[in-house]
């Protein structure tokens, strides 16, 4: 019994002892399963940057498009530093769940392109580190099938592909890509003073958009899918397809030689012709409010977004950069898919104020529009979808 | 206990317990009427120390329970917190620096638990004043006091089933009610996207949720009707489906004359070994568009264009009630097959010497045995048809989505609508008052249906 006691005794003081010595900083990191091991790189060389420290930092899969929801379920529990894609800023920022960014602000904002500090911006407030600029998506397509003149117009691209009896693939049962018909016919989603989701999909423009929609799934080389479908069948059955940069590997072992990529071709939209706009997505790292350890959880997602560190997701992950230096590498300049990213950037409108309530009922849409259903006209459809995206 | 208590009335019935305990009071000494407020009191007095030093020892941390962890959410409850978390600029870290505000979910979680813990102490009390006034009336009496090991003994042998049922009750209670209550409660509030703590606070807003389901919020409550209609024409058909081609199954396998039964049977039941998720997910890999089976009609030259089999609303929907039949009917084939060999075989036989066709014989001698003794089945796979995750949401989706529906599909139905608002809508609020209505028609369907069947009704008849 004695000895027992001495024994905890002894365990209480060198417990006690430990934590005064020195206070580990814990910190918990979410990354997508793809990023895994370059983020335990990064975070190796995080500790080796700042040996003054003691870092537990652990990881968890969640990818960027589901960290707003996990985050929200319970707070508490989040990562204390997490990527996310920027449609989701507003909403996590509502929930106050992003850490302001202002230490070493000027040095992230100078660093970065506009475009993406724009995209972690808030009424004036930067609440995330931006680490890349590719979150967007262009056109894929075959050099043998599609001249250089007819990527131009989606009616150009459609003709060589019913020509050459080959399909042109785009989701357009999903609010991401069906977007560009009505943003490029200059409809605007936006955030009403309550922070409520405003649409005006349904106006006149929107209704010219939604024909051309309709014009283009029932043509018989309109091809719909998800990415294993336009991956499998580029080559073979598919000539043009719309995606991002995620696809670029797969697409360019398929087509070798003949792969090509350029921004999204323009829509005839009642009488002209008009650019497709697209969605300019970034994403982004934040720091979790509930973090016991603010300032090194800051210090963490600074590092993890650094220009070297973005190069390594660059070399790695062919992953488009948003530092300013990285976007002028060499390597970076010669990546075709990235290169027609950047063609398209022109037209592509941020995806910040596009809140949770948007893809469903745009998805709804694009659904009625691939099942050729034409028992509501176009404008009631619109109505409909705005009815349900603003409610 | 005793001759002392309960108290019983003139006529020999047991009184309420506010009457009783407000008896007690009236006919206790000073060390009883003490004992209200001193839990215990009159026990120790009367030399029943353990017991009464138990009793005062529960009183003390219940005091300080309440005090020092209860009070903070329970005195919130009427708001459920009204300062949400705090941001202050520090200029020495160069942060805005977040403080922990009030915390509406921890506020409503803590505050229903310590509500119980409260109405389980004020029964504890009520022990203990009855236990004070029993040890009054055993000295009048001039009866020995129990020694608490006696009492502890009694719990092993008289009582046993209390001690017995402590551990399961005190699991129930904390798992399955308290939860439960708190999901009710929350149909009452606001609580969504733009209401989430810790960051933000949520408020009662009382049957807000419930009129906007049911008339106030045309949207929403247009959803609400017609997936509601979906959900029991689904439930009907897929009930009904399953357990008629089931029970047909099960005669044609059962018939005199069919030759390898055995090997019938476990072909069928098969499907039942593979998981089904697994048989549903590659049932909605097969039915895709683009799927084997569109291109294997395409390229027979059967079809022309694809069939839309999940992604045309009727299509979908019959799709999904043909899949369930599916996946469905080995269960009632193997239930309907021990019924059916249980029918005695000479009913059939004296009904052929009279002439009935064989259709005949099925509707007047094998289904009402059937329906006799498989209704409480039918009701429950009725119920979980209503509830039928799976089948829809690993199949469609709920797709396909349609524009005049709120962030729902076509073949959704109220639980696979309820997990979209929850899971990715974050509305939980309104999630949870459709649970509500779910659980009354589920409810409410059983109860009536059981009590109308001859299951419940002629149970003495069952041979």
């Amino acid at each position: 019994m004695k000895k027992l006691l001495s024994l905890m005794l002894v365990l209480g003081l060198m417990l006690s002892a430990g934590s005064a010595l020195a206070e580990t900083i814990a910190l918990k990191v979410w990354g997508s399963q793809e990023d895994q091991v370059m983020l335990q790189e990064m975070v190796e060389s995080f500790k080796a940057a700042n040996p003054d420290k003691e870092y537990d930092i652990s990881f968890g899969v969640v990818s960027e498009a589901d960290a707003k929801t996990k985050y929200l379920e319970d707070p508490e529990a989040a990562a204390d530093v997490f990527a996310f894609a920027n449609d989701h800023l507003y909403e996590l920022v509502n929930a106050d769940a992003l850490y302001e960014v202002t230490i070493n602000k000027e040095e992230i904002v100078n660093a970065n392109v506009a475009s993406s500090i724009e995209a972690a911006t808030k009424d004036d407030i930067l609440y995330a580190y931006p680490i890349t600029a590719d979150n967007g998506y262009f056109l894929y397509y075959d050099k043998s099938v599609i001249s250089e003149e007819q990527v131009k117009s989606l009616d150009g691209i459609l003709e060589a592909c019913n020509n050459a009896g080959k399909k042109m693939f785009m989701d357009v049962s999903n609010g991401w890509y069906i977007a560009s018909f009505f943003l490029g016919a200059g409809c605007e989603l936006g955030l009403s003073e309550d922070g409520k989701q405003t649409c005006n999909f349904n106006n006149e423009d929107g209704v010219k958009a939604g024909e051309a929609i309709k014009a283009f799934t029932a043509d018989p080389a309109f091809l719909t899918g998800d990415d294993a479908i336009l991956t499998g069948g580029f080559g073979d059955t598919i000539a043009a397809g719309v995606s991002g940069t995620w696809n670029a590997a797969a697409i360019k072992e398929k087509l070798g030689d003949n792969y090509a990529a350029a921004k999204l071709p323009t829509f005839t939209f009642g009488e002209e012709q008009k650019q497709m706009s697209s969605f300019g997505g970034f994403k982004l790292m934040g720091v979790n409010t509930m973090t016991m350890f603010p300032e090194e959880a800051m210090a963490l997602a600074q590092w993890l977004t650094n220009e070297e560190n973005q190069l390594k997701r660059f070399q790695m992950r062919s992953i488009g950069p948003s530092n300013k230096v990285v976007a002028q590498n060499e390597d970076v300049l010669a990546d075709k898919a990235l290169a027609a990213l950047a063609a398209q950037a022109e037209f592509a409108v941020s995806q910040k104020e596009v809140l949770g309530n948007y893809w469903q009922p745009a998805e709804a849409f694009g659904t009625t529009m691939e099942a050729k259903d034409y028992s509501k006209d176009i404008q009631t459809l619109l109505d409909e979808m705005v009815a349900a995206i603003t409610n | 206990m005793s001759k002392f208590l309960p108290i019983v009335d003139e006529k020999g019935f047991k009184i309420n317990a506010f009457k009783e305990t407000a008896l007690i009071f009236k006919r206790g000494d000073g060390a009883t009427k003490l004992s209200f407020l001193l839990m215990g009191f009159g026990c120790i007095k009367r030399k029943q120390y353990i017991k009464g030093l138990l009793y005062l020892f529960m009183q003390i941390i219940f005091i300080a329970y309440m005090v020092g962890f209860a009070w903070q959410y329970l005195s919130n409850i009427g708001t459920l917190g009204t300062e949400s978390m705090k941001r202050e600029w520090s200029e020495a870290r160069q942060i805005y620096v977040r403080t922990p505000g009030d915390n509406s979910m921890l506020i409503l979680l803590f505050s229903v638990m310590s509500i119980l813990l409260i109405i389980a102490f004020v029964l504890i009390w009520r022990a203990s004043v009855r236990s004070c006034y029993l040890a009054q009336c055993y000295e009048k009496n001039g009866i020995k006091q129990p020694a608490f090991k006696q009492e502890i003994k009694a719990l092993l042998d008289k009582r046993f089933h209390m001690t017995m049922l402590a551990i399961p009750g005190l699991m129930v209670m904390a798992f399955t009610v308290l939860p439960i209550i708190f999901m009710i409660l929350i149909a009452f509030t606001n609580f969504d996207a733009n209401h989430q703590p810790p960051g933000k606070l949520f408020t009662w807003v009382g049957l807000k949720n419930f009129t906007d389901v049911f008339w106030k919020d045309p949207l929403i409550s247009s959803t609400f009707g017609k997936i509601l209609v979906w959900t029991l024409v689904w439930a009907v058909f897929a009930t009904i489906t399953n357990y008629f081609f089931g029970m047909i199954l099960a005669i044609m396998i059962n018939k005199k004359g069919v030759r390898l039964k055995k090997m019938w049977r476990t072909i069928f039941v098969v499907t039942i070994a593979v998981p089904q998720f697994v048989s549903l997910m590659l049932m909605s890999q097969i039915l895709h568009d683009l799927g084997p089976l569109n291109l294997m009609l395409q390229k027979w030259g059967f079809i022309d264009r694809t069939i839309p089999f999940l992604t045309d609303a009727t299509y979908a929907r019959i799709t999904v009630i043909l899949v369930n039949i599916w996946v469905g009917i080995p269960y009632t084939m193997l239930i309907t097959s021990g019924i059916l060999m249980n029918i005695p075989a000479d009913l059939y036989e004296s009904a052929s010497i009279d002439g009935a066709t064989p259709a005949r014989m099925f509707f007047s001698i094998t289904l009402p045995d059937m329906l006799f003794v498989t209704t409480p089945y039918l009701i429950t796979t009725f119920v979980g048809n209503i509830n039928n995750f799976n089948v829809i949401y690993l199949l469609t989706k709920g797709g396909p989505l349609v524009t005049d529906y709120y962030q729902a599909g076509k073949t959704d139905l109220l639980v696979t609508w309820l997990y979209k608002l929850t899971v990715d809508k974050q509305n939980y609020s309104l999630a949870s008052t459709i649970g509500i209505f779910v659980f009354i028609v589920c409810a409410s369907l059983s109860l009536i249906v059981y009590n109308m069947s001859g299951s419940a009704k002629r149970e003495e008849e069952f041979q």
